[in-house]
């Protein structure tokens, strides 16, 4: 029976939300377990890895980071949803964004009102969530300069923004930092920090730390200089600036830094493992996910692949690019750095998520992070140290035989190193990785890693690169196509604890978007072809999907409504560098396109066209 | 004169003149300019627009003797070498396209006749194309819009240039079909 | 008759005897070895010449006597003799000349120790020369200069970017050619202080005449100072016309194909320029470097080295003048 008085607050949730209007059709709200907060003990006899409770968001419902807390676990304890009724999931609401590029955001929500950021123009949504048909409250358009659409290396995304203070804060593709009033939309401050004359372009989304808003470049195609700056959340002036190539000074490494590893240890590498110069314009940008830990108060992201791709004209480990940050939130001071890839010779960047997991390892539990990372591999590193526990191939692999976990050195295959003129085939995996930026989700019920990732090999061959600001330094032509078993993509469900794959969904397209788990035991992700799908997170067996206007290469979140009821919003619209070729309208005949995407992708221009579109999921009121 | 002798003679003869022939057929070469000096577009920028009002047909473009480059091999080879030295395949790939879009197809935002191609580089373009017009001499454009001509394979077959010496992902230029820029004279719809 | 062209004649075979660019004159070990056997090819087929036309003079004088029947039934055991004499000294000096090569070929491959690594890079027409070094920040990028110390064996590793080049620097080493997506790797040991010309010796388009390596032969010390020299950033702009040559060289197209280091141009399809004032010659050994050589060169390098890949950048002659400031004060 509909009822229009206002939701009572259940314990141990947040207040934070407004009454609902008189008159709004109210289901019925479920009770009891359904609601059940995140709990650890599952059927599983073995023990599984928890979320550190300091890294932990509070469960009010909301969204209001990218990745939902700062253990990036992209993990929702609302169990309204659960695989035995989800195959009643139908869309609520839809709002067209106005958009035919990447939708690569996680809408936010807060308060009863929804945020979506859009790729360029980098418009800015503000959806009242407490009246039917999400219709919208505020719009902001940041009108970025149109000519950093020619440095955005792949598509003009943009991965959302962070709720923090009663604010909103993003990024713009022409280098600005935006903190908008999250009530009324007007700007507070605006700081401009990429220069696209140099190839620098911001499509990250910053993570709100403490009273810092943390901001990183992009720009690894373009030889740029990769840093993280911390902005102040108050007015937008730098707090701090780390660099990820030069002097120690500049990268912010000092008497606190203690590298585990040899390899990462000396005086001075970001200069001395380059050529002269050429860390000037080396790469190693932020333009991927950061994770913090308030129990040490530690910040943690990656840096990109050096620049250029042509390995040959850049001698040395080329410090610090291709590899994990441990900083502190407050001064930026490094506390350690581990290299994922030295002296990169595929483009394995190493921007990917970090899950700050606490991990049962031999008896112990062990605070470490875990990260299905670019070059086929996932890490379990301590996170204190930066220890690698172990590093195992979760796809294939044949570009590197493994880490020497004594050294912490990638072994790179020998017979899969470019050189110029050479022309070396099927390396595996592809440039994009094992997996790209599009992060995993972790279930604290199952005690799983949801990985979302791709299965693609490429052909290579080195040219010469040429450094002109503004243009791309690359220095290779690449191809590539699908991996061993002709499947693209693959929705990996990985146990840490036990270092092995549980279970597995193969998809005939690349996955390119981010996968969200749930309390009700669901992991939700989209394909490229715009599948939107539900699966069993014990059994990976498919309980729903829905087939959306475009591909999905978003973030899914979940959140409870105004109303009390759980929803699942994600953003439809094909693009990224995987989807270039539909965006782009580019040619199929040519495959080095795209830096050799269009290879592996010429048949989605026949499944998907471009779109822009949010959808919101409930299940129906009964 | 002996039976064998007039047809010894009329052989010779044959063989002679089939040998002129031959050399003379190589009389036409082409001019292979080092370093070539381009008259400037007289006048007005070209114009990229089908409207032209108060007429029923659009502006003529005016052209320059660089529009001849794309009848000329060696014009059309340096431009493949300069679109790789300037890092042209960086955004558009080998023609398929990527940050920028494709050139290997009949599609032009900003028209693909070989005068609108040139302006667009010297020019730049609003959403995201440089301006070369001050790090790029004349000539250098109009030999690299005429290699751009050539991926969309709208030079003759014999000024093209044919197998490369990188790895192959494109089929090679003399076998791109001609795609003439659609519409023929003005812009494609904007995509 | 008169003297002077009979002398001309005579000298003119000679003139290759001595110089930079003589292989008759070796200044290293490699050339030398191989000096050797030419010495010793000339001397076994000077031989076998100057026999071959003795036995031709005698045949040709004795061919007029009388021609007896019975003169070839005398003269048999004798010609028996002669034929199987000179099977064994063909063989002999076939023998000799080709263990001689089989080691002088061992020779020249022979590993050594303590080498000096250089990756020469041949280009369309320029070489990119280079140090590596174990220690990254210590590479060494310059162009058309190659300085090599002395009594140490230094391995050029030999490649291209383009068409096949082939290296010969006559009074040190030979000819090895450079091979689009091979490395050939070339042994030099110098053995004396001073310069010679180094020379492309397969013909790689409309410059091959015009690419030429000036090799510099120095002491351990020099050598090591030199380098030190060349790892340093460009000198900073002085002079008000350096700065503006500074800024024009960003602003016109040099910034597409340049680099100076310590400066933001860092391309690299053409010679790097950082240290281009301390260079001797300009394009490749087309012109010695001077202030007026370099003026000519930007106004159109083309009048210079016709088929030369960089263009007539269009500038006033002010900004050529600032220019050239600049250049000429990268020491």
């Amino acid at each position: 029976m509909p009822t229009d008085s206002a939701p009572t607050a259940h314990a141990g949730t947040a207040d934070a939300w407004r009454p609902a209007k008189r008159g709004v059709r109210r289901c019925m709200r479920l009770r009891g377990a359904a609601f059940a907060l995140a709990v650890t003990g599952t059927c599983a006899a073995a023990p599984i890895a928890s979320i550190p409770p300091a890294a932990s968001a509070k469960d009010d419902g909301s969204w209001t980071l990218a990745a939902r807390d700062y253990a990036s676990t992209r993990y929702s304890p609302l169990a309204e949803i659960t695989a035995a009724n989800v195959g009643t999931l139908h869309v609520e609401s839809t709002f067209s964004l106005g958009s035919l590029r990447g939708e690569e955001a996680a809408p936010l929500v807060a308060n009863g009102t929804m945020y979506v950021v859009t790729p360029f123009p980098n418009i800015v949504y503000a959806l009242d969530l407490t009246r039917p048909g999400t219709p919208l409250k505020w719009k902001y358009e940041p009108k970025p300069d149109a000519s950093a659409q020619g440095v955005a290396c792949c598509d003009t995304v943009n991965r959302g923004g962070s709720l923090a203070n009663g604010r909103l804060y993003f990024n713009t593709l022409d280098g600005d930092t935006i903190a908008l009033d999250a009530e009324d939309g007007h700007e507070i401050w605006r700081t401009h920090l990429g220069d696209i004359r140099k190839g620098e372009s911001l499509t990250m989304a910053p993570l709100a730390v403490n009273d810092k808003v943390l901001v990183g470049n992009s720009g690894g195609e373009f030889g740029v200089r990769g840093w993280l700056v911390a902005l102040d959340a108050g007015d937008g002036h730098i707090v701090w600036k780390a660099f990820h190539t030069g002097p120690d000074a500049d990268v912010l490494i000092g008497a606190d830094f203690k590298p585990f590893y040899a390899f990462d240890r000396g005086k001075d590498l970001g200069v001395s493992s380059w050529p002269p110069d050429a860390w000037k314009i080396g790469g190693g940008s932020a333009w991927g996910w950061i994770s913090f830990d308030p129990g040490s108060n530690l910040v943690y992201y990656g840096t990109s692949n050096p620049s250029p791709w042509n390995a040959e004209v850049r001698a040395g480990d080329n410090k610090w690019t291709a590899g994990l940050f441990a900083r502190d939130a407050d001064t930026g001071a490094a506390r350690w750095f581990y290299q994922f890839s030295p002296h990169d010779l595929y483009d394995y960047d190493a921007v990917n998520e970090s899950i700050l997991l606490d991990l049962p390892v031999g008896g112990a539990t062990r605070k470490v992070l875990v990260r299905a990372e670019r070059n086929g591999y996932f890490y379990v590193i301590d996170r204190a140290s930066g220890e690698v526990l172990s590093a195992d191939a979760y796809g294939s692999v044949n570009s590197s035989q493994g880490v020497d976990l004594s050294t912490g050195r990638l072994r790179y295959a020998a017979d899969k190193k470019p050189a110029t003129g050479r022309i070396v085939r099927e390396i595996c995996p592809a440039s994009p990785g094992g997996k790209d930026w599009n992060p995993s989700a972790f279930s604290p019920r199952t005690g799983l890693v949801y990985v979302p990732h791709l299965n693609l090999c490429m052909d290579w061959q080195t040219v010469p690169a040429n450094y002109i600001a503004g243009t791309p330094y690359g220095g290779a032509i690449a191809r590539m196509y699908a991996g061993p078993g002709g499947k693209r993509g693959e929705l990996l469900a990985w146990d840490p604890v036990a270092r092995k794959p549980v279970w597995k969904i193969e998809e005939d397209l690349p996955i390119w978007s981010a996968a969200l788990a749930t309390g009700g035991d669901l992991v939700f992700y989209g394909t490229m072809d715009g599948w939107f799908k539900a699966v069993d997170a014990h059994t990976g067996e498919v309980r729903w999907q829905f087939p959306t206007g475009s591909g999905i290469v978003g973030q899914p979140v979940s959140y409870r409504g105004p109303d009390g009821r759980q929803y699942v919003a994600v953003l439809s619209g094909v693009g990224g560098w995987a989807g270039a070729i539909v965006v782009g309208h580019l040619d199929a005949r040519d495959t080095s396109a795209a830096n050799g995407m269009v290879g592996a992708t010429t048949d989605l221009p026949t499944k998907t066209e471009a779109g822009g579109m949010l959808y919101v999921f409930a299940l129906p009121c009964t | 004169m002996c039976s064998h002798c007039r047809a010894r003679d009329a052989r010779r003869a044959c063989v002679a003149a089939f040998c002129a022939t031959i050399a003379l057929a190589a009389c036409q070469r082409e001019q292979r300019d080092l370093d070539p000096h381009v008259e400037p577009l007289a006048g007005q920028a070209t114009p990229l627009s089908g409207l032209n009002p108060g007429e029923d047909r659009p502006a003529p473009i005016r052209s320059s003797n660089g529009a001849g480059f794309e009848k000329n091999a060696y014009a059309i080879s340096e431009g493949q070498r300069l679109f790789a030295w300037f890092n042209c395949s960086g955004c558009h790939g080998n023609g398929g396209g990527g940050i920028g879009p494709a050139l290997m197809d009949d599609v032009w935002r900003y028209g693909g006749s070989i005068e609108q191609i040139h302006a667009s580089i010297a020019q730049g373009r609003p959403n995201g194309m440089p301006t070369f017009r001050d790090k790029i001499p004349d000539a250098e454009i109009w030999q690299l819009a005429a290699y751009v001509r050539a991926l969309s394979g709208n030079v003759p077959k014999a000024a093209a240039p044919s197998r490369g010496e990188t790895i192959s992902v494109t089929p090679p230029l003399t076998r791109v079909p001609e795609q003439p820029p659609k519409p023929a004279d003005s812009v494609s719809p904007e995509r | 008759m008169r003297p002077a062209p009979w002398i001309a004649v005579v000298a003119l075979p000679l003139a290759g005897c001595a110089g930079v660019q003589s292989a008759l004159d070796p200044a290293g070990d490699e050339a030398a070895t191989i000096g050797d056997i030419w010495h010793l090819m000339l001397g076994v087929c000077g031989f076998m010449f100057a026999l071959t036309m003795l036995f031709l003079a005698w045949a040709i004088v004795r061919g007029r006597r009388a021609r007896e029947a019975d003169a070839e039934a005398r003269h048999e055991p004798a010609l028996s003799l002669a034929l199987h004499g000179w099977i064994a000294l063909v063989v002999a000096g076939l023998a000799v000349l080709a263990i001689a090569s089989f080691l002088v070929d061992r020779r020249l491959l022979a590993p050594a120790t303590d080498v000096l690594r250089v990756r020469v890079t041949g280009m369309q027409w320029w070489w990119r020369v280079e140090y590596p070094s174990d220690d990254p920040g210590r590479t060494l990028v310059t162009a058309n200069e190659l300085h090599l110390p002395v009594d140490r064996t230094s391995e050029i590793e030999l490649r291209t970017e383009d068409v096949i080049h082939s290296l010969w620097i006559p009074n040190l080493a030979g000819k090895l050619d450079l091979v689009p997506g091979r490395v050939n790797t070339l042994r030099v040991t110098p053995r004396r202080i001073g310069g010679f010309r180094g020379q492309c010796a397969e013909f790689c388009g409309l410059d091959h005449a015009w690419m030429a390596l000036d090799v510099r032969v120095e002491s351990a010390d020099a050598f090591e100072a030199w380098r030190q020299r060349h790892l340093a950033p460009a000198k900073p702009p002085l002079s008000a016309g350096e700065r503006e040559g500074a800024q024009l060289f960003v602003q016109k197209p040099c910034v597409m194909c340049h680099a100076i280091r310590g400066s933001d141009a860092a391309a690299s399809t053409g010679p790097d320029l950082t240290h281009f004032a301390s260079r001797a010659t300009l394009g490749a050994g087309a012109r010695p470097l001077t202030r007026e050589a370099l003026a000519m060169w930007l106004a159109d390098p083309n009048r210079i080295k016709p088929g030369v890949h960089m263009p007539a950048v269009p500038m006033t002659a002010a900004e050529r003048d600032r220019l050239v400031d600049y250049l000429m004060s990268l020491e």
